[in-house]
């Protein structure tokens, strides 16, 4: 297997050419045109079972991509050995045989690297996105792709967030139900806002709970005409980080 | 919602889609009763006959590998529990077990450590199947079985809490050993249970085993054939009902399994009913390991003596400059891992449960990958469901017992 054993690219590190000597499973490198011969060979061993494919992105290394399968052989009542076939994928239009005519299992497999990656499989009869909404953009185990996505495109409040009476950071303090109370106020508008008042003083102003709810309802109208306007700048604004 | 989780928007604007003759396509789930969490099974049914079955999965994907690569060795732990929410100690000790080959202080885990593991793995494995028999008995009808089958778990969750401080998530096991010691009171606590165990088990296979409903609805439904579970890469009780005894407990030894006595049940009819006359075998073996582990239990140390990847003991942190350095040292960045890669698997309760881990020296783990038991076997519900009744679908699911936290991780 010369052509498996060509070597690779120095550029990024290699933990797989440098690894101490571990006994978890033989280990057996390919490149991807001769994966297929390779892992009909390893079946033909005995090696029946498609335990897992996995991907690995070394980002600087030459060929970028690793794809990883694990087989098991195993016979009832018998030893079991495990096999890793690592398979290098290069950078540019990264693409590897399917396997899914010689185990079915490999579909979601495929598919799942497929979504996280961007390397698809050739042969495959299903390539689509498994994990991610279908209309996702990128590659989210790519190791270019931030933590937390692509910030510009990062979920907007709905809508009814941005309506909330209650304004971001409001500190904590004992007096809550008065600062929601003045918050409310402010939200709706009204030009005086109730002096720092609790519960208590609110039943003994003799302003019933429900009277101020309808004069709330009839303002809301206008807050959901102008909403910047009624925020007066206590939400943070779309975009800003 | 934005999430549709890889399905074809145009197919699923609507439950019936299609509706000719008398052929119809349905969406089941995602949000079922009886899917056991998020699962869409687009189905195309004749009457009442499955011609066709797609299971839709990812409407529960929370990024976990993507997080495990960008927290500490120690932190990553705390995430991989996260995906098989019923078994959580499996997952972490399936990293723990890849992060010690790569450190290479797999051998000289204390032996109190080692036992300590396999007890509350044991425990993780007897509360996932309790799960799995009281949403199972759910999905059929058998509204009791669940009070019976969540009692008994309840009680091995106040084991979890008493040892690790969570109920559901104890995040007790770390690299190099265990973070605390066992609490008093809690071998007691232990004993109770192994002694509650026989006759609450006889009142469940009571309840179950030999109804006639039961058996009605189970046997002869979704037959998975050894040689599909060995094509479609099925492990766990569903392989072992098929015929595969395989077992990575007896296969690839862990944690001194060795040791231990206990068989692996093992069914040949492969259908829904071998699969849950299997997983009750299962837990009684699970309370023989535990009852073993109780026995023999060790004193001594529960953790690995290198101060390299071990957090110095409690009580020197108030008087020792030097612990306080290590310790913050410890916590603030971790500590870092040859280079290399790794595979690790343990027997979850759903299958192999393995992890690839993969180094370059860092503090952080460069690649976390799971070998996810549960969608492996989930897989094959696609060939299994075709030709059986719709309403057999329900058991089928139930019996593959997939957990969506590790399918979609």
């Amino acid at each position: 297997m010369s052509e498996a054993n060509a070597p690779i690219g120095t550029i990024g590190i290699d933990p797989t050419a440098i690894r101490p000597a571990i006994e978890d499973a033989r280990i057996i490198r390919v490149v991807p045109s001769g994966l297929r011969a390779e892992l009909a060979a390893l079946k033909g061993q005995g090696y029946a079972m498609l335990l897992d494919i996995g991907g690995v992105d070394y980002l600087e290394r030459i060929p970028r991509y690793d794809i990883v399968y694990h087989l098991l052989k195993y016979q009832n009542g018998g030893t079991a050995e495990r096999v890793r076939v690592l398979c290098g994928v290069a950078a540019e239009e990264p693409a590897v045989p399917s396997l899914c005519d010689m185990w079915p299992n490999a579909n979601w497999a495929e598919r799942e690297i497929f979504d996280l990656y961007g390397v698809t499989f050739s042969g495959h009869p299903d390539m689509r996105r498994i994990q991610m909404p279908t209309e996702w953009e990128g590659h989210p185990l790519r190791k270019d792709y931030p933590l937390r996505g692509p910030a510009l495109e990062r979920t907007p409040r709905p809508s009814f967030a941005l309506k909330s009476n209650v304004g971001v950071g409001t500190p904590a303090s004992g007096r809550t139900a008065a600062a929601l109370q003045r918050q409310i106020a402010t939200a709706r508008g009204q030009t005086a806002p109730m002096p720092a008042a609790d519960a208590v003083e609110i039943a003994q102003s003799g302003q019933s709970p429900g009277a101020v709810s309808t004069a709330g309802a009839a303002s809301t109208k206008e807050l959901s005409a102008e909403p910047n306007a009624a925020r007066g700048g206590q939400l943070p604004k779309d975009g800003s980080k | 919602m934005s999430a549709s989780g890889g399905a074809d928007p145009d197919a699923l604007t609507m439950d019936v889609v299609e509706r000719s003759n008398n052929r119809m396509v349905l969406s089941m789930g995602p949000q079922h009763p009886s899917t056991h969490g998020v699962l869409q099974v687009i189905t195309e049914i004749e009457g009442e006959i499955v011609t066709r079955a797609e299971p839709e999965i990812g409407y529960l994907h929370t990024g976990i590998e993507k997080s495990a690569e960008n927290l500490f060795w120690t932190q990553a732990s705390t995430v991989v529990e996260r995906m098989d929410y019923l078994s959580p100690l499996s997952n972490a000790l399936a990293y723990i077990l890849a992060v010690e080959k790569l450190l290479g202080v797999s051998e000289t885990i204390p032996e109190r450590a080692q036992q300590v593991r396999v007890l509350l793995c044991e425990l993780s494995r007897l509360a996932s199947h309790c799960v799995w028999l009281g949403t199972g008995g759910i999905d059929l009808g058998a509204i009791s079985t669940f009070f019976y089958a969540f009692d008994l778990r309840e009680r091995i969750l106040d084991l979890n809490e008493l040892a690790g401080g969570a109920r559901m998530h104890p995040n007790y096991l770390r690299i190099g050993g265990l973070r605390d010691d066992l609490p008093s009171g809690f071998l007691e606590r232990l004993d109770g249970l192994i002694a509650m165990y026989p006759p609450r088990m006889r009142e469940l296979r009571n309840l179950l085993q030999k109804n006639p409903i039961l058996q009605d609805r189970m046997i002869d439904v979704g037959i998975v054939t050894s040689e599909d579970a060995q094509a479609w890469g099925i492990t766990g009780p569903v392989a072992r009902a098929s015929g595969l005894d395989y077992d990575v407990r007896k296969a690839f030894p862990y944690c001194g399994y060795e040791q231990y006595d206990f068989a692996i049940p093992t069914r040949t009819e492969g259908d829904a009913y071998a699969r849950f006359l299997v997983r009750l075998d299962e837990m009684d073996q699970s309370i023989r390991i535990i009852e073993q582990v109780r026995r023999h239990l060790v004193a001594g140390p529960i953790m690995v003596d290198d101060t390299k990847f071990t957090p110095p003991p409690k009580e020197t942190i108030a008087v020792s400059m030097e612990a306080l350095i290590h310790h913050f040292k410890y916590v603030s960045e971790s500590f870092r891992v040859p280079p290399g890669d790794v595979y690790a698997a343990v027997e979850g309760p759903r299958g192999e449960l393995g992890f690839y881990v993969v180094s370059t020296g860092e503090n952080k783990p460069w690649r976390v990958r799971t070998r996810p038991p549960s969608m492996y076997n989930l897989q094959i519900l696609k060939k299994i469901a075709v030709g059986e009744l719709i309403a057999d679908m329900v058991v089928m699911i139930g019996s593959l017992d997939p957990v969506f936290g590790e399918v979609d991780r």
